[in-house]
């Protein structure tokens, strides 16, 4: 059987109807938005995918619901592999960008290692980290990501260690450009991913992705819940050149985070400290204030 | 029973999330506890949350050794309604049941399923009503577990004891509990020779190569039945849409003016109101204190905006049709000239009779110009006789002129406002020294008055005495103090107007009730006064609904001044109807003649602002056409329907339904205003109005769509487009997932269960 | 065509750059690299080598040093890298992946002990733990022989009626670090040799497929079918590539089964690797002593010649099987494929394992005559018979 149709991206959304993503799935947001930005762009994009919800997105042989060339890779490779794919488009000249669209669990944990040496060599693709906090794939585990207090399948009653700061130790590669996203600020967005596009060298993205079926909560609150993340100073959106001049997008109004765990039945309210959280908040925002006050990206 | 022996296969057909599965093994567990030899498991592929899913549970009380999946169930349940079709029984034994979760009877699914006995019962609003997963995705799995207890005949407690073994208590035993005692079963099958469909057997063929470029063809799954709930679109009536006295489209003239269509928002403005320019400087505006913006930043400052369309907008206006039949209108305020405007645009021959010298009524003589300049006031009333609008001034009309009228026109519309003024008997009314408010504007209009060195004093809480206090500012007075007799909460004046007089040195004595005037001594040049004041407290709310005032005993004390001007209001002349004639609007007078005869405007509401006389001249015009043509025309409070909308929604959305978080703060703009210095000086315009319309931009749109996109933006599927001015949604691939409901700041977009 | 004295890691160092340069006409070469010791000098001479369209990328692992390799192979490239022992065994995941998604990429593995304890010295136990997956497997006994195997490989894997990847093992120390005399071809010659290369499912940055992502037993039964074909495919196919090797090279590279002086023998040894050598030279000696003695060397584990075996042993009564390697709880490898190869076609012949050489240990010429007089004195066939255990040299009487 030969391929049924030959889709260029620009035809149509990055990602088709008819995925098999859950309802109110915030990498599908994403993947929306990423395809929106591309377009603007006129750019197109090969996206490098370890294991993750990511490739099941693409759905079952001989469909795919990724309307870019897309390659599955295995879980802790998806740098590497982009590695070698963005090496054969330079040698060839041609265009588009090598996108690797990874989840916490291939980005924080098991690729970390693969990530920080695609780093390290300055590979020229971008990196993009679709961060729900949880391995969402196998149903629900805890990660490097998951935040303080979150209950997972392997965290019964709440972890108790905090979330990794990847984007500091992405910074500390010295990578031309690291920034984090939210699907709630879609300007912010698109600014960000018209900035990656418009850089060579590494770039590393990472995205707050709500997963309503890991987080239990509701799939409409998916885009609200990640809004509250960025008011709350709980994810803040920035962004870095060459790790080391810094700007805030986004700045926190100082919203309370209770809303945020409330909405949202991973967290037992019992097992969220909110005097320590709001302190790690503007601990959080305090000291990007500082990076970007004495390091920013227009001085 | 499966090869005859006692093993009973039962097939779940589920959505992802739903908890097949677990339903399964609760079937097992509760078997397993009678010590039968059990089986639970699912078909897991990639599915997610809310897909087409199965699951399965074999029960025996012989050793299982069947590992195969199971293709001809004894029985099969169905945990989501939507699912019910005729694959679910594919294998199906007769007789065996289908447990389907719906709110409907099992009689309602017997003409689907012949041969198989069925039973239904509505695990969903149980699941709901016990919190039981989310809103878009109930988890039914316990609430079944108590039907197929009933369904299968084995005891409650067999399936709680199952329930409890793993580990579920509280709400979901209440759901197995209450499911089991709700469950409706119908078990006499349907007749039948047929069972379900042959499960068709796995191709022999070879799947496709991936050597072959494989691995690009479309995605076949048809999502839209994963979903639950769709979202559909409505439109609300914005609450400034619905207070506008005048019925004017506010959110529509707003939404146009955001897109800087000055010229539309204009043209939407004159289809109710040919004032937009004078409303935009006088009207108390309702709209800004219902507006809902006002839970975030303050109100939109629709009155300037209002000014600004008028002012600046340019629309051409002609008769939208030429009749012959004759229409006199008795008066030329500003209800006379609305009904005659729209009476006109409808083509009919419209006259308009004033009594006085210059057509206008109150909208020139009544308000200064440092509020309405004179300019501003012919352009909108020439708009008006552009149309073709005859004027007689100069011409009253008594009850004789009217029943003349009444004989040889089609219709009259008498609107003749209020021109009655309340009185105070304070001892001197008839001296030069005491003068209605509204008879000192007229000669402030005229240019024959002036008050140098006076002081004086203006009794009343509304624009009429605001208007006389602060042209006698203009005209000389030494000092000016208007003397109310509530608290400043109560006065009827426009709030802004209020502010305006008090910045410019007007002194407002509260609470103060006049009692009497006397005259202390005339030097020649003037006579020296002392109105004599009572304190007052405010009481229970009177007919007006505005708290009554109370004197306070003992409480005299005298006000020097050289004038007082009695601004306590008016009320409409009666004279020139029959004695005993009830005027409302709406209602015919002059009974006895066939002619259409009407009173409006102020005449017959009493309402006492323009914009209410306006709403006033709009309602009757299109009444008396509708009595003289037979058309109907419609007047909507709805902003005009350019909406392709799936549900028009008669309710005013309030703040609370607005998504007010999704909106960014941003303080109003007020425009400029005269310099104080100069404004005690001249007749000049005192607001400057906005330079430019950008105001709008914070207009909520509140209840209507304004093409934000939000929805589109930040729908997961991209399976919502825009086309045009309408939206798009695919439900063939919507999971109903709710987001772009969130998301819709003005609740446009809903949720409805399928 | 120059010779000089060379290891076996240059030579394959050699064969991999050279073939990678060769494909510059096309969508030029790429490799991930990591090292390891014993095979280190690969990836160090394929560093060094100034390719004109290509791309050396050392990276942190061997895992992603197979990555690397996958994603330029997806990507049309000519890919390949080398490893050796722990490394295989941590690259081992993406080794896998690669021949389900029949990627032509060729890896030259040294044959080195997997630990721990940590032993630096050959042993076929890293390569053959990767039996079971979709990919060619030769072992060669000659600095010559890896090199021409390994551009031979090459071109078999790229074959459309192949397109699997392939490796070429060389045992460690003995091949990998021995300098001897080594024909190294010219560049022009290998560029004959290898056309350019066309991957029929590479991806195309403007062209929506997906490579990857789920399938349903059916589909992918057919997948595993299509590999099977493949396989089966391989012995003509690779008949045809050493024609054209011999006319191009004016060399042969080998039969994949060699046999020597089997006819008529009574005694046949099998074996691999650098112990054949030995044993071809124990039989040689046999033979001018008039003994009905022979020698099959298997060159090409993947697919496993099975018919060609039988018929190289078609007049032995006695087979010894020699493996420098050991599958836990069963024997060895080869004698178990071997066994295998003779069963429902010949009972009539006594099958005898001998582990001799593992763990690095030295395989001389006595212990391969012993091992012939121990299989001459069976009466029927035993457990493995382990070599070495007690003195270090030689345990059979």
């Amino acid at each position: 059987m030969t391929a049924t149709a030959t889709v260029h991206q620009s035809e149509e959304c990055l990602l088709r109807p008819g995925n098999t993503n859950c309802g109110g799935c915030g990498m599908s947001v994403g993947l929306t938005m990423l395809g929106r930005a591309l377009a603007e762009a006129g750019d197109t994009c090969t996206l490098v995918i370890p294991a993750c919800c990511g490739i099941v997105t693409a759905g079952a042989f001989p469909t795919t619901s990724y309307a870019v060339p897309t390659i599955a890779t295995t879980f802790a490779s998806s740098a590497a592999v982009a590695s070698g794919v963005a090496s054969i488009r330079d040698l060839n000249d041609e265009p588009g960008q090598v996108i690797c669209w990874a989840g916490d669990g291939g980005t924080y944990d098991i690729g970390l290692a693969t990530l920080s040496a695609a780093a390290e060599r300055n590979e020229n693709i971008i990196y993009i980290c679709y961060d729900n906090e949880i391995y969402g794939n196998t149903g629900g585990q805890r990660s490097s990501a998951t935040p303080v207090g979150a209950r997972t399948s392997t965290t019964p009653s709440g972890k108790t260690e905090n979330k990794k700061d990847i984007m500091s130790i992405m910074a500390a590669h010295r990578i031309p450009y690291a920034a984090t996203l939210s699907v709630a600020h879609p300007e912010d967005f698109a600014h960000k991913i018209s900035t990656a596009l418009a850089t060579h060298g590494m770039r590393f993205l990472l995205l707050h992705s709500p997963c309503p079926t890991g987080w239990k909560s509701e799939p409409g609150d998916s885009v609200d819940l990640v809004r509250l993340a960025v008011a709350s100073g709980l994810f803040p959106l920035y962004e870095v050149h060459d790790g080391a001049r810094y700007r805030i997008n986004v700045e926190s109004d100082g919203a309370d985070p209770a809303e945020y765990f409330h909405r949202q039945r991973r967290f037992a309210p019992e097992e969220i400290d909110l005097r320590m959280t709001r302190r790690a908040c503007a601990d959080r925002v305090q000291r990007l204030r500082a990076l970007a006050e004495r390091h920013p990206i227009d001085g | 029973m499966a090869g005859g022996s006692a093993m009973i296969e039962i097939r779940i057909h589920g959505r992802g999330g739903q908890g097949g599965v677990t339903l399964a093994k609760l079937i097992a567990t509760s078997r397993f506890l009678q010590g039968e030899s059990v089986q639970a498991f699912g078909l897991y592929a990639a599915e997610r949350s809310g897909a087409p899913v199965q699951a399965f549970c074999r029960y025996s009380e012989e050793p299982i050794t069947n590992r195969n999946l199971i293709y001809e169930p004894d029985h099969i349940i169905v945990l989501d309604p939507t699912l019910v079709g005729p694959n679910i029984v594919a294998g199906l034994r007769a007789g065996g049941w289908i447990l389907i979760n719906s709110p409907h009877p099992p009689e309602a699914f017997a003409d689907q399923f012949p041969g198989n006995r069925i039973a239904t019962v509505d695990a969903t609003s149980i699941a709901r009503n016990n919190d039981l997963g989310t809103r878009s995705l109930p988890i039914v799995n316990t609430a079944l577990a108590g039907a197929v207890g009933k369904m299968l005949v084995f005891p409650l407690q067999e399936m709680c004891a199952a329930l409890e073994h793993l580990g579920f208590k509280d709400s979901n035993l209440t759901a197995a509990t209450l499911a089991h005692d709700e469950v409706r079963l119908l078990d006499t099958p349907r007749e039948t020779g047929l069972s379900g469909d042959e499960v068709a057997l796995p191709t022999e063929e070879r799947g496709p190569s991936i050597l072959e470029g494989a691995g690009a063809s479309l995605p076949a799954i048809k999502t839209g039945s994963w979903a639950s709930e769709q979202p559909r679109r409505r439109q609300m009536i914005p609450p400034c849409n619905h207070i506008c006295p005048a019925g004017n489209n506010v959110q529509g003239f707003l939404d146009a003016l955001s897109r800087k269509k000055t010229d539309e928002a204009l043209e939407i403005l004159l289809r109710s109101s040919p004032f937009p320019s004078i409303c935009g400087r006088a009207c108390p505006a309702p709209c800004m204190e219902a507006c809902n913006r006002i839970e975030i930043d303050g109100a939109v400052n629709v009155r300037q905006l209002e000014r600004y369309a008028g002012d600046h907008g340019q629309v051409t206006l002609e008769p939208l049709a030429n009749r012959n039949e004759r229409i006199a209108i008795v008066g030329s305020g500003p209800a006379g000239l609305t009904a005659a405007y729209h009476l006109a645009r409808f083509g009919y021959r419209v006259r308009v009779f004033e009594s006085g010298p210059e057509i206008g009524g109150l909208l020139r003589s009544g308000i200064p110009d440092f509020r309405i300049p004179e300019d501003v006031a012919s352009r909108e009333i020439d708009r008006i006789l552009d149309l073709g609008v005859d004027v007689e001034t100069d011409h009253s009309i008594d009850r004789q002129g009217l029943l003349e009228l009444a004989r040889n026109q089609d219709a009259v519309l008498v609107a003749t406002g209020q021109q009655e003024q309340r009185d105070l008997q304070l001892g001197m009314n008839g001296s030069e020294a005491v003068v209605q408010g509204i008879d000192f504007l007229e000669h402030v209009h005229r240019g024959d008055v002036r008050v140098d060195g006076e002081r004086v004093i203006v009794i009343g809480g509304g624009n009429t005495a605001m208007d006389a206090a602060r042209s006698a500012l203009r005209l000389g007075a030494k000092s000016v103090k208007v003397v109310y007799r509530r608290s400043r909460e109560e006065m009827p004046a426009i709030r802004e107007e209020i502010d305006e007089t008090v910045e410019e040195g007007v002194c407002i004595e509260l609470l103060t009730q006049p009692i009497a005037l006397h005259e202390k001594r005339s030097d020649g040049v003037r006579r020296h006064l002392r109105l004599v004041c009572r304190r007052m407290e405010l009481g229970e709310p009177d007919e007006s609904g505005r708290r009554s005032p109370v004197e306070i005993p003992d409480s005299d004390f005298e006000l020097p001044c050289h004038r007082v001007i009695l601004a306590l209001g008016q009320s409409p002349d009666l004279s020139v109807f029959p004695e005993g004639t009830e005027v409302r609007e709406g209602s015919q007078l002059l009974g006895l003649l066939e002619t259409p005869v009407f009173a409006i405007g102020d005449l017959a509401t009493r309402e006492g602002t323009v914009a209410g006389a306006i709403g006033s001249g709009r309602r009757s015009a299109v009444h008396i056409h509708g009595v003289l043509s037979g058309e109907h025309v419609h007047i909507t409070e709805h902003a005009d329907a350019q909406r392709d909308v799936d549900e028009w929604c008669d309710e005013v959305i309030h703040a609370d339904a607005m998504k007010l978080h999704l909106f960014e703060r941003q303080a109003a703009s007020e425009g400029e205003s005269l310099p104080m210095t100069e404004r005690r000086s001249t007749f000049d315009e005192v607001h400057m109005g906005l330079s430019n319309a950008d105001e709008a931009a914070r207009c909520l749109s509140c209840g209507v769509c304004n093409e934000c996109d939000a929805c589109v933006t930040y729908c997961p599927e991209g399976v919502l487009k825009r086309v045009g001015h309408s939206l798009e949604f695919d439900y063939s691939y919507c999971k109903g997932c709710g987001v772009c409901v969130a998301e819709c700041p003005r609740n446009v977009i809903f949720m409805s269960h399928l | 065509m120059p010779l000089d004295v060379i290891t076996g890691n240059q030579a394959a160092g050699c064969a991999l750059s050279l073939a990678g340069e060769a494909n510059r006409t096309a969508r030029g070469a790429a490799c991930g690299i990591y090292p390891i010791t014993p095979q280190t000098e690969i990836v160090e001479y394929v560093a060094r080598f100034p390719f004109t369209k290509g791309r050396v990328v050392p990276v942190e692992s061997e895992h992603s040093a197979m990555a690397v390799s996958m994603g330029a192979s997806m990507s049309g490239a000519r890919a390949f890298t080398a490893s050796s022992s722990n490394g295989i065994a941590y690259m081992a995941e993406n080794i896998m992946v690669a021949g389900y998604y029949r990627l032509p990429i060729v890896m030259v593995a040294v044959n080195r002990t997997l630990g721990p304890p940590w032993n630096i010295w050959a042993d076929q136990g890293d390569t053959l733990m990767l039996r079971d997956f979709p990919w060619l497997q030769f072992y060669c006994e000659t600095n010559q022989e890896i090199l021409d195997t390994t551009l031979l490989a090459f071109r078999l894997a790229e074959d459309k009626r192949i397109l699997l990847p392939a490796l070429t093992c060389m045992d460690a120390f003995i091949v990998s670090h021995t300098q001897t005399e080594t024909a190294q071809p010219e560049q022009s010659e290998v560029d004959r040799f290898l056309p350019d290369l066309d991957l029929p499912h590479r991806m195309h940055y403007n062209e929506a497929r997906t490579l990857g992502g789920l399938a349903w037993p059916h589909e992918e039964l057919s997948m595993r079918l299509e590999i099977d074909d493949a396989m089966k495919r391989v012995p003509s196919v690779y008949q045809e590539c050493r024609k054209s090797f011999t006319e191009i090279f004016g060399r042969d590279p080998g039969d994949m089964l060699q046999t020597y002086e089997v006819d008529n023998a009574d005694l046949i040894l099998i074996a691999s690797g650098t112990i054949a050598t030995t044993a071809r030279e124990v039989v040689r000696r046999r033979r001018a002593s008039g003994e009905k003695v022979g020698l099959v060397k298997i060159k090409m584990f993947r697919p496993f010649p099975e018919a060609a075996l039988r018929e190289a042993c078609q007049s032995a009564s006695r087979v010894a099987v020699l493996d420098r390697n050991y599958a836990a709880g069963t024997g060895g490898i080869f004698w178990q494929d071997t066994r295998a190869a003779f069963h429902s076609y010949r009972d009539d012949v006594l099958i005898q394992n001998y582990l001799t050489g593992l763990c690095g240990g030295d395989v001389t010429p006595d212990v391969v005559d012993d091992i012939l007089t121990n299989l001459a004195s069976r009466a029927e066939a035993s457990d493995p018979v382990w070599i070495g255990v007690e003195t270090g040299r030689r345990t059979l009487q």
